[in-house]
């Protein structure tokens, strides 16, 4: 049975990497070491994966590294061989896991969008077609006739995206590819996709960047260590990935100067609205931040800081509070009855120190807070609301007019 | 298979490209390589050691060496293509096949101009206008299917095994000595009283009967002996078959291999 045009299908499919016997060998070791040795290691990439994608969906692979997401692509491709099961797409397949893998160099932009077609089994006649609206797309103007070597990467990248979208595949698959390139020219990719979903084709896309993923699909597929972990919508799949995440990844981690500083944050949680500890949170949610605060000495006066900071390291957020004095140990907190953050990582981080000492250097523990992605708006800050549109000052409403 | 000619054609250009890009002589100095060598060995036998007493004998040699270096050029070219190419094999998929079948097609095109200036040389210097000029285009197809087999297979090997060019490398220099160039089997003076040895090096080495064939047609303008035909056509055949049959066999890992 073979997959209607526009369809993936992945059954039972296996695929375990031999991490030693895959690099290729030399003769002598061919000949003084017959056979496999038994202590080599396997990866299980995928382990009895079933999957099906019906056409005109859209589909975000996520998980962390090595979880199998690029094997996944590379065995629907046909590039890497299953084990066992069955992978299969329905229809032409075009494939963008490398961007200008197989560009001549010394080919101009053109030419390469002929070998490009021809690659992905395209004739003469259809990439002829095609060129124009590809050299368009591309926006490369007149280097679309030079050689592609003197290209820079975000060319290399419009060339490649333009050529691969505009050959009507009914099948996609995309590699991490929407990350890269500008702002405009990533909006531009996004609505080519759109527009050929519309079309019917089938995108299965692999992205670490979860607005990618929400942008383009409505259903996410979770891997973890070759299996699938999650299949669903899209909101509660990248929640399932970043709590995937959180886990992996340690609660806190300290990040003190050095030794010698009397005053110390022995722990650190964020916790929900429920009390339990957790690293991942919605936007509007609760969130209770407790830190333990020890001294080895006496201190009188202690100034206890909370710094949130986004992944560039920015400070979107700082406050500070008096303590008092602290002998041993003593529980803080801070608590938000709301979340203002937009979906992203984020890191809070948080210290304590003597009123009067020099400032600097203070910030003792950090904690990795994940926000799990939502429509409506995009930034850090969480200022979601309402439009409404209304007429236009001075407008005469049209059914007056006459 | 034809949706894919277009694809083998762009493939050979780019093979092409790269191969003649800032060379200033470009597609010449492939030719001038098998002159350098005509006009070396001519000096070091004919006129220093004397032992080829074969008459023209720049031209005997020129075009037993141009036979020569298309297939040792062919196979060099081809063994380290795929691994060269891995980034393709990697990520997207086509038939795997037109890599090394496009830098063999590209020997094949420096050899066929070559064949193209010798032609007339010699039938003007040689007079060997026959009708056995005819068999001419057979035996090149069939030398083309040979080395065809022969670089699909060192590709594909190569591929798994990374010591096979050194290996080929290695071998390609005593084997070109016992490949009859400098003379005719029959002419060397060393067989005369063993015969077993001018057997092995005549049937022994599968390209000795494509230069005695090309030779026989060009130089000496009579039709090669009918052993000698059926011997290329075997072999061209054979190797063709044997060498789609192992690349075949062993690309299926090869996005995982390279």
């Amino acid at each position: 049975m073979s997959a209607a045009p526009g369809e993936v299908v992945l059954e039972k499919a296996s695929r375990r990497f031999h991490v030693r016997r895959d690099r290729s060998r030399t003769l002598k070791e061919l000949v003084v070491r017959r056979g496999r040795g038994a202590g080599e290691a396997t990866v299980d990439a995928l382990r009895d994966v079933s999957l099906r994608v019906e056409p005109g969906e859209a589909v975000g692979l996520v998980g962390r590294n090595g979880a199998g997401k690029s094997s996944t692509l590379a065995c629907l491709a046909g590039i890497v061989p299953l084990d066992s099961g069955r992978a299969e797409c329905g229809g032409r397949v075009v494939t963008l896991l490398e961007l200008g893998a197989g560009f001549g160099e010394d080919f101009s932009g053109r030419e390469n969008i002929y070998l490009n077609g021809a690659l992905h089994g395209f004739g003469r006649e259809e990439i002829e077609a095609r060129v124009e609206d590809i050299v368009a797309f591309s926006e490369l103007g007149e280097f679309i006739d030079l050689p592609v070597k003197v290209y820079s990467s975000g060319m290399f990248l419009r060339l490649g995206f333009s050529i691969a979208a505009h050959l009507d595949a009914h099948v996609m698959l995309i590699d991490e590819i929407l990350a890269v390139g500008d702002e405009s020219f990533q909006r531009k990719c996004l609505a080519r996709i759109s527009e050929r979903m519309e079309a019917g084709a089938t995108m299965v896309l692999v992205s670490h960047d979860p607005s990618a993923i929400e942008r383009v699909c409505r259903r996410v597929v979770v891997l973890d260590a070759g299996q699938v972990a999650f299949d669903g919508p899209v909101a509660e799949g990248l929640l399932a990935y970043h709590r995937l995440l959180g886990v992996s990844e340690g609660a806190t981690r300290s990040v003190r100067p050095g030794a010698g500083a009397t005053l110390e944050v022995a722990e650190l949680e964020l916790l929900g609205a429920d009390g339990t500890p957790r690293g991942v949170f919605r936007p509007g949610e609760a969130l209770r931040v407790r830190m333990v605060l020890g001294s080895r000495g006496p201190a009188e006066r202690v100034v206890a800081a909370l710094e949130v900071r986004d992944q560039r390291g920015e400070t979107c957020f700082r406050t500070d509070a008096a303590v008092g004095a602290v002998h041993g140990t003593v529980e803080a907190s801070f608590a938000m009855e709301r979340l203002a953050l937009l979906g992203g990582d984020y890191d809070v981080a948080v210290g304590a120190a003597e009123q009067d000492a020099p400032a600097g250097a203070w910030l003792d523990r950090v904690a990795r807070l994940t926000v799990a992605p939502v429509s409506g708006g995009e930034g850090v800050a969480d200022l979601r609301g309402a439009w409404s549109v209304g007429e236009p000052a001075g407008a005469v409403p049209v059914g007056r007019r006459a | 298979m034809f949706q894919y000619r277009f694809l083998f054609e762009q493939m050979v250009r780019r093979e092409l490209r790269q191969k003649y890009k800032g060379s200033a002589l470009g597609v010449l100095w492939y030719l001038v390589n098998p002159l350098v060598l005509m006009g070396a060995y001519a000096l070091v036998f004919s006129v220093l050691l004397r032992v080829a007493d074969v008459p023209d004998y720049p031209l005997f040699l020129l075009i037993g060496l141009i036979v020569w270096v298309f297939f040792s050029q062919a196979l060099l070219a081809a063994a380290p293509s795929l691994v060269t190419n891995a980034s393709l094999v990697r990520k997207v998929r086509f038939p795997r096949e037109a890599i090394p079948a496009s830098v063999a097609t590209v020997q094949l095109v420096t050899f066929l101009v070559m064949l193209v200036l010798v032609t007339p040389v010699a039938l003007a210097v040689r007079g060997t206008l026959d009708p056995a000029l005819a068999l001419l285009p057979l035996i090149v197809a069939l030398l083309f299917c040979f080395v065809l087999g022969l670089s699909l297979a060192v590709a594909v090997l190569h591929a798994h095994y990374r010591d096979v060019e050194p290996v080929l490398a290695a071998a390609l220099l005593p084997w070109f000595f016992v490949t009859p160039i400098f003379l005719r089997v029959e002419d060397l003076p060393g067989v005369d009283s063993r015969a077993w040895l001018g057997d092995l090096l005549q049937w022994g080495n599968p390209i000795a009967p494509f230069v005695d064939a090309v030779r026989d047609v060009l130089y000496a303008g009579v039709a090669p002996s009918a052993g000698h035909m059926a011997y290329v056509a075997v072999a061209g055949l054979l190797a063709l078959g044997g060498g789609v049959l192992l690349f075949r066999r062993m690309e299926r890992d090869l996005a995982v291999t390279l």
